[in-house]
């Protein structure tokens, strides 16, 4: 035994001996196996740490472990990454309630949550029509008014009223002569440029209280439609159980307002949505350049993007120039003229100055705006309790629109600045089934009173062409499908917001907000899928064929698939990293092997006498083998294992600093502001494993040529 | 005296392609111990072929070799190379050391694959060794530090080192200059003097070849009668039966 251990110390010791004695060639192969190593242990525990926080991420805002959806469904469903496209085309599961029973017999399944996602475009406030509304509505109090003193503060307030539409006016004015300046004069409507000197003229307001109604049907007609400033927003949601859903994902807070309550209509902003479409642009742009500055280290001075934004912010103060009537014209002329140090009394041009901050006034102009401009200021296009019209194409391609008030904004917790994860606001189930074409419970009762009146009568789906066309039409043009799509609510005008205090919206808004639905409505009624939250994440493929095989039993043709999938082309993204990083790695490791063969090879060319000398003198072939399988295989632990020491060193320091989010898809990859990348023991034995079998098998060609070497060739001289 | 090789009409020919060529055509020969043997003959004549067959490096394709009583035909590859360690000393022409080891563990190699000896016993030995052939000082120098009579003499040291009954020197001084491959063949001499150790060497030098006991004449793959002097050379063209 000793007599063997210092045989193999031999080996070693030649082995060893020989590495040295030929050092460029083993550093080089060391170099590659080093590179290789390191690249294994911190490209895996990158990629792992990636992974699990982003699966926090998916599985945290929407996704949930698993996703079920009809089985019969022609497009595969995705929760998240869709942004202007179109719905997939998902068939729906009738009654959730049973779905749900199904999936809660499955053992690992802690809970449901019923989903819908789709995508509407809602139009945003006009600031002319409310500025015209608020003054009809005051025409019309001071015509109702019932004594002096409220006369005298109506007058008052039509005066201001008064002056906020000439102040719009004067701003389409300005516009016009910029026009003039810029494009050709035929490109220009005489009659707008007519209507705008009209509305200009002190004859036309000194004329406004002689009739006051044509004044402002002609300023409805002809000045509203060119000061239009509303946005078209496209809203991307989630109709869900508010409830369950805050359950289940319970990282979402809300940030504004309250969560909807149960049972009640509603529709939750989400945060990042609410900040970045219906946030005064303006203000966006200052609080864009601070965090740039701030949270990101940049200056206006270099960054171009922050300087766009200051241009931008300079040159685009009509929103809020068409925001201020005569009373915060003046107040703002007056503090800018404070705060700039300036004369100027044109308020466009104070506030163009006002927004060309620099790195060294950011900070003050930021405070500025938001003490003493912003409390004078919409700074929301929607605000919370304002009740949102929604118009969204149905399946089959009705508009259908619905009423929802808004409740409040939410966020998640560590997903603050994801686009992603916020890119999704929050619907009731029940409006959300309304928008996507199918019957509330409300409707249907409606439809069957409709239908008993006209003696109709149902037709299953599958029969309808039968009872329709075959033996005997039953009904007449009344045979309809159980489930037909619904059309425009009644009752309901599309109205984007509360109008201040006008007496239809109040009455609108109280409406949408008293509106009831009946219990089970939620529990009884279609869905598109539900998230399935699980007791142990770890046995999510488990449980998929667990919910699969169930549902085949009960006869509910779900499809249930993971989060990645569910994700999407965002789910797809950590196993397309993984999949570059492996193939770099086997490339990488594929030169290693022709490399360090090659190197071999040549080694136990030059080294034929030698070996042969050794056979001689009495070493047997597998001294020989052992003598260069050790040779690499020491490469390899020395350079494999200092490459992935190096590797695991990398990563726990940056694990402790932590790779920052530049921007707002990290923050949802890292799930927060920071990734903390972690070293998995399973890639450092990974690495390790990978680094001695490319040794070995590198060495395998070479050792066999070398035990092909004979006694006779140490013998050969070259003569 | 007992035959410790014994070789009858051994027969070793060589493929080439499908070209056959004869290197020995039936050689006969005993060397009994404590023989200081030159086999002696011009380039091709057979002289390594007849010292691989010797050295169990080789085996004939007809005939018999027989080392310390054993047929090496009937020896497997391993049984032949576990026969050289254990019975047969070589010394090369160009000396082949282990580069990359001191001369102390070139010496000590045989021994370390024979695992016979502790460690103690080995380091004892292989010291003594080379205080025979006066490289005591020499010990933990690499090869290339060391001049080429210096090299053989760790050559021969390692060759000795296992107290082989034979040591097989394929000319062992044609790399070295007169001076030195003398001092050479002294050592060589005196060892098989006092160690009574069985020499047999290869050379095509008159003079190398006066310090031998007994040359054994080599020309053409065939041994020359005895007094005979060798042929310059083998007549080109001849092809064997």
């Amino acid at each position: 035994m000793r007599a063997w251990l210092s045989t193999l110390g031999v080996v070693a010791q030649i082995a060893f001996r020989n590495l040295f004695a030929s050092r460029l060639k083993t550093f080089i192969v060391g170099g590659i196996i080093f590179f290789g190593a390191l690249l294994v242990v911190a490209g895996n525990s990158l990629l792992d740490s990636l992974d699990s926080s982003m699966s926090r991420s998916v599985i945290g805002s929407v996704a949930g472990h698993i996703q079920v959806y009809n089985a019969k469904s022609k497009d595969p469903l995705e929760v998240m990454g869709r942004m202007m496209m179109g719905d997939p085309d998902l068939a729906q599961l009738d009654e959730f309630s049973r779905v749900r029973e199904t999936l809660l017999k499955v053992p690992n399944v802690k809970s449901v949550v019923p989903m819908g996602i789709s995508g509407a475009l809602v139009t945003s406030g006009n600031t002319i029509d409310l500025a015209l509304e608020k003054l009809r509505k005051a025409v019309n109090d001071r015509r109702k008014a019932k004594d002096d003193g409220e006369s005298a503060r109506l007058d008052r307030k039509i005066a201001d009223e008064k002056g906020h539409v000439r102040q719009i006016v004067l701003v389409l004015q300005g516009d016009l002569k910029n026009a003039k300046t810029m494009l050709d004069a035929r490109a220009i409507d005489k009659d707008d440029v007519e209507a705008v000197t009209r509305a200009a003229s002190e004859a036309f307001w000194t004329d406004f209280d002689k009739d006051p109604f044509a004044a402002l049907e002609f300023l409805e007609n002809r000045i509203a439609n060119q000061a239009a400033d509303a946005d078209l927003l496209f809203l991307n949601y989630v109709g869900t159980d508010p409830q369950a859903f805050a359950k289940s994902f319970d990282r979402m807070k809300i940030v504004e307002g309250t969560m909807i309550p149960p049972g009640k209509r509603g529709f939750l902003f989400a945060k990042h949505v609410y900040e970045e479409q219906l946030k005064l642009k303006a203000a966006r742009r200052l609080d864009q350049i601070k965090e740039g500055i701030e949270a990101r280290g940049e200056t206006i001075a270099k960054n171009l993007e922050l300087q766009r934004l200051v241009r931008e912010n300079t040159s685009q103060v009509r929103e809020i120039l068409l925001q201020l009537d005569a009373t915060k014209t003046a107040d703002f002329r007056a503090k800018l003229q404070r705060e700039l140090g300036s004369k100027e009394a044109d308020v466009a041009k104070l506030l163009a100055t006002f927004f060309q901050t620099d790195d060294q006034n950011l900070r003050a102009r930021h405070e500025f705006f938001y003490r003493e401009l912003a409390p004078s200021l919409e700074m929301y296009r929607v605000r919370v309790g304002d009740v949102l019209t929604i118009k969204a194409f149905t399946r089959s391609g009705y508009v259908q629109s619905v009423n929802v008030p808004v409740y409040g904004t939410f966020q998640f917790q560590g997903l603050e600045k994801s686009t992603l994860a916020g890119a999704l606001n929050l619907m009731d189930l029940v409006s959300f089934r309304e928008l996507y074409g199918f019957l509330s419970g409300e409707k249907l009762a409606e439809i069957k009173q409709l239908q008993a009146a006209a003696g109709a009568r149902d037709v299953k789906r599958e029969n309808a062409e039968a009872e329709l066309f075959g033996t005997k039409p039953a009904g007449g043009a009344g045979d309809e499908p159980r489930r037909i799509e619904a059309t425009a609510t009644p009752g309901v005008g599309p109205a984007m917001r509360d109008l201040g205090e006008s007496v239809g919206g109040k009455l609108q808004r109280d409406e949408a907000r008293s509106r009831v639905f009946p219990a089970g409505e939620v529990e009884t009624g279609v869905v598109l899928n539900a998230a399935v939250i699980l007791h142990d994440p770890k046995k999510i493929d488990a449980t998929i064929k667990a919910i699969e095989t169930q549902s085949a039993n009960d006869g509910i043709p779900l499809k249930a698939i993971s989060w990645q999938k569910a994700a999407g082309i965002i789910g797809q993204f950590i196993m397309l990293a993984r999949l570059v990083l492996y193939i770099a790695i086997l490339i990488i490791f594929m030169i290693a092997l022709v490399i360090i063969n090659n190197a071999l090879v040549m080694a136990t060319l030059e080294r034929v006498r030698e070996i042969g000398t050794l056979r001689a003198i009495g070493a047997q072939r597998r001294f020989i083998l052992a003598m260069l399988v050790i040779e690499s295989l020491v490469v390899g632990l020395i350079f494999g294992g200092l490459g992935a020491g190096i590797g695991a060193l990398v990563v726990t320091l940056v694990g402790k600093v932590g790779i920052p989010a530049t921007s707002d898809i990290w923050f949802f990859f890292f799930s927060g502001p920071r990734l903390h990348p972690f070293i998995g023991t399973t890639n450092v034995i990974a690495a390790f494993i990978i680094v001695m079998l490319v040794s070995a098998f590198s060495s395998f060609y070479p050792a066999w040529l070398a035990m092909r070497v004979t006694p006779r060739q140490a013998m050969q001289e070259d003569e | 005296m007992k035959a410790i090789v014994s070789v009858k009409d051994a027969v070793k020919n060589y493929t080439l392609g499908n070209v056959v060529v004869p290197a020995l055509r039936g050689v006969t020969l005993d060397v009994t111990e404590g023989d200081f043997i030159a086999i002696a003959g011009p380039s091709g004549s057979g002289k390594t072929t007849l010292l691989n067959l010797i050295g169990c490096v080789d085996t004939p394709t007809s005939g018999t070799v027989e080392v310390e009583g054993k047929d090496t035909r009937r020896l497997s590859e391993r049984q032949l190379t576990t026969l050289r360690l254990h019975t047969i000393g070589f010394i090369f022409q160009s000396f082949n050391l282990v580069s990359v080891l001191s001369v102390f563990q070139n010496v000590e190699l045989p021994l370390l694959l024979q695992r016979k000896l502790s460690a103690a016993d080995r380091a004892q030995r292989v010291t003594a060794l080379l205080e025979r052939v006066g490289l005591r000082d020499h010990a933990s120098h690499r090869p290339s530090e060391l001049s080429g009579g210096q090299r053989q003499r760790v050559a021969i040291a390692r060759a000795l080192v296992t107290r082989p009954g034979i040591v097989l020197a394929d000319e062992p001084t044609a790399n070295l200059d007169s001076v030195t491959g003398q001092h050479i063949l002294d050592l060589m001499k005196e060892l098989n003097r006092t160690e009574r150790t069985t020499f047999i060497f290869s050379t095509h030098d008159q003079r190398v070849m006066g310090y031998a006991n007994a040359i054994i004449r080599l020309a053409d793959g065939k041994l020359l009668e005895p007094g005979a002097s060798p042929q310059p050379a083998a007549q080109p063209g001849r092809v064997p039966a």
